[in-house]
């Protein structure tokens, strides 16, 4: 089953920023990522998800159901974690909690006690005066404490330091081993490849391509590296599936996804001094979509 | 219901200070009556000089300033200024608040409707205006009792309380329509109190200018005047309905735009 569909999703606000034409799954019981630099629309798609905004186009659902005529019903088992987190200033802690744990129709008190412990929060202090690593604590309890089926996060590391960060992460992956599904939108990859199974990748408002983790780290993508006697015109490599060329005086540098003998051939027909063939990491993949076509 | 104890809470300190200000405008106004009548002259001959302009400014145009009601319906004006400025901003605040404070990204990400969100609020903010009328009710009915040297006055401040009441409620809706139509929600407090100052202005220029009479079903301060209502007039029938039907119309309004609003994250 589809936790969430998204079709066709398309929100403008005036001319400048906004979403166009997204559509993807996530489904039951995985731990999807959304990752694309800053600016590039995943907070606007989560938000047009949990009905913040209403989209121009296109629709979404979210358990099955229509994410803006359902929206009271479906959000009870949804937990949302902002990128930024604000609260009433003026309340606890505890309060807060409180307050968030009254709108469902269940006792999270048990629930709220195991998160405290494991975030180490004071439950007792005024929101106003925690640092903003911990108000992002807060934030994770009150997203969680009603244990929710579906989990949204919106870059939720930024203000962790990195021991929460581990607990946090080993918090969701208990969550999920309970059957939560999980939406973790993020700019760093590194969190992106430990968590999820599959990940949409979006530029400009734009998807760019829905995969799963492994499949952009096969083999289908080489890292080439070749030294020649003198340098390569930069032109030389010009076939389809060759991407990123470098040359760097006698060494000529590219990533490569296809049909590895025309490549191959390519290659045998200059001198060459040396020759390395790599995987080429995540990282160089994702920079490789988020460059914007010359 | 949650929600609504919530913004009860978050509006209780406001809400003392209001009731302390509005005891002592009273007590200070009627302290000023007691002054002046025991000086032993005429308060009227003394303002039969000023010119009209001036009185019709000070809100004490054709009352008897002699008599405790007389002057009572010159202080109900600041009363009422006072009452509907809360009003407005009560309005327009307890609606813009949670963009204004960024918390619109917790509260409407929980399972709740807007509307019933818009509900809560709304209870509450009548809740604050039922108390800051019943605190000014009662502090005029016990001051006036010390001042008035037996003149019967409770039934007068009653009618005055009744129709300060239905324009505390107007200039709320008004309020929070704004907040709901607006774009930048946080505005919305200073345009509504704009708003209320610009229809009072309207109602003094009223007064002034004989030819401008047909404006007065724009503003909502002409709509229950004290030496209308004191006088035997009580409240007009026609204002109440009018006063109704925009009420009416602004709540509906509130709700209309709220539901459709892209929420500022």
């Amino acid at each position: 089953m589809n936790v969430i569909e998204i079709n066709n999703l398309t929100k403008t606000y005036g001319k400048a920023r906004g979403i166009t034409d997204i559509s993807f799954h996530v489904e039951e019981g995985e731990i999807f990522g959304f990752i694309g630099p800053n600016g590039a629309g995943k907070s606007t798609t989560i938000r047009t998800l949990l009905s913040l905004i209403y989209p121009t186009s296109g629709s979404a659902t979210i358990f099955g159901k229509d994410c803006i005529q359902f929206a009271p019903e479906i959000k009870k088992e949804i937990g949302y974690l902002p990128s930024e987190v604000f609260y009433y200033d003026n309340m606890k802690v505890k309060d807060l909690l409180k307050y968030s744990a009254s709108f469902y129709k269940k006792d999270c008190s048990k629930r709220i006690k195991e998160l405290v412990e494991i975030m180490d929060l004071d439950l007792n202090k005024k929101i106003d005066d925690l640092s903003l690593g911990n108000k992002k604590k807060v934030g994770i309890v009150q997203g969680l404490l009603h244990e929710p089926k579906l989990i949204i996060l919106d870059e939720p590391t930024s203000g962790l330091d990195p021991l929460m960060q581990q607990k946090f992460f080993e918090l969701l992956e208990e969550e999920n081993k309970k059957g939560a599904t999980i939406l973790f939108s993020s700019h760093i990859l590194s969190e992106v490849q430990r968590l999820c199974n599959r990940v949409a990748i979006i530029k400009e408002g734009r998807i760019v391509t829905v995969e799963k983790i492994s499949t952009l780290q096969e083999n289908n993508y080489k890292k080439f590296k070749i030294e020649t006697a003198a340098p390569l015109d930069q032109k030389y490599f010009q076939i389809s599936g060759v991407n990123n060329v470098e040359v760097n005086n006698n060494v000529t540098s590219f990533i490569f996804k296809g049909n590895i003998n025309d490549v191959m051939k390519k290659i045998a027909a200059t001198e060459i001094a040396n020759l390395w063939i790599e995987e080429p990491d995540l990282e160089e993949i994702f920079m490789h979509y988020y460059e914007k076509e010359v | 219901m949650n929600i609504f104890l919530k913004e009860l809470k978050s509006h209780r300190k406001s809400l003392i200070f209001w009731s302390i200000g509005i005891f002592f405008m009273v007590a200070s106004g009627m302290a000023k009556f007691e002054a002046f009548s025991s000086s032993g002259q005429s308060i009227n001959t003394m303002m039969a000089d000023l010119p009209k302009s001036l009185k019709v400014v000070l809100g004490m145009s054709d009352l008897d300033l002699s008599k405790a009601s007389g002057y009572y319906g010159m202080l109900f004006i600041y009363l009422l200024l006072m009452a509907t400025i809360h009003a407005a901003m009560l309005g327009a605040t307890i609606i813009a608040k949670e963009e204004r404070e960024k918390t619109s990204e917790f509260l409407f990400t929980k399972p709740v409707a807007r509307k019933t969100i818009i509900t809560a609020k709304l209870s509450a903010a009548f809740v604050n205006i039922v108390i800051f009328n019943l605190v000014t009710l009662v502090s005029s009915i016990i001051l006036m009792g010390k001042y008035s040297h037996g003149e019967a006055v409770n039934r007068e401040i009653s009618l005055l309380m009744a129709g300060m009441f239905i324009l505390q409620i107007l200039f709320m809706v008004i309020g929070s329509a704004l907040a709901a139509v607006k774009k930048k929600a946080k505005t919305a407090a200073s345009q509504a109190t704009a708003i209320l100052l610009l229809t009072y202005g309207l109602s003094v220029a009223v007064d002034l200018n004989e030819h401008l009479k047909g404006l007065k079903y724009l503003t909502p301060f002409k709509y229950f005047e004290a030496k209308q209502v004191m006088y035997g007039g009580g409240l007009k029938p026609s204002v109440i309905v009018l006063s109704a039907v925009l009420i009416g119309v602004l709540s509906f309004a509130t709700f209309f735009f709220y539901k459709k609003r892209d929420l500022n994250v």
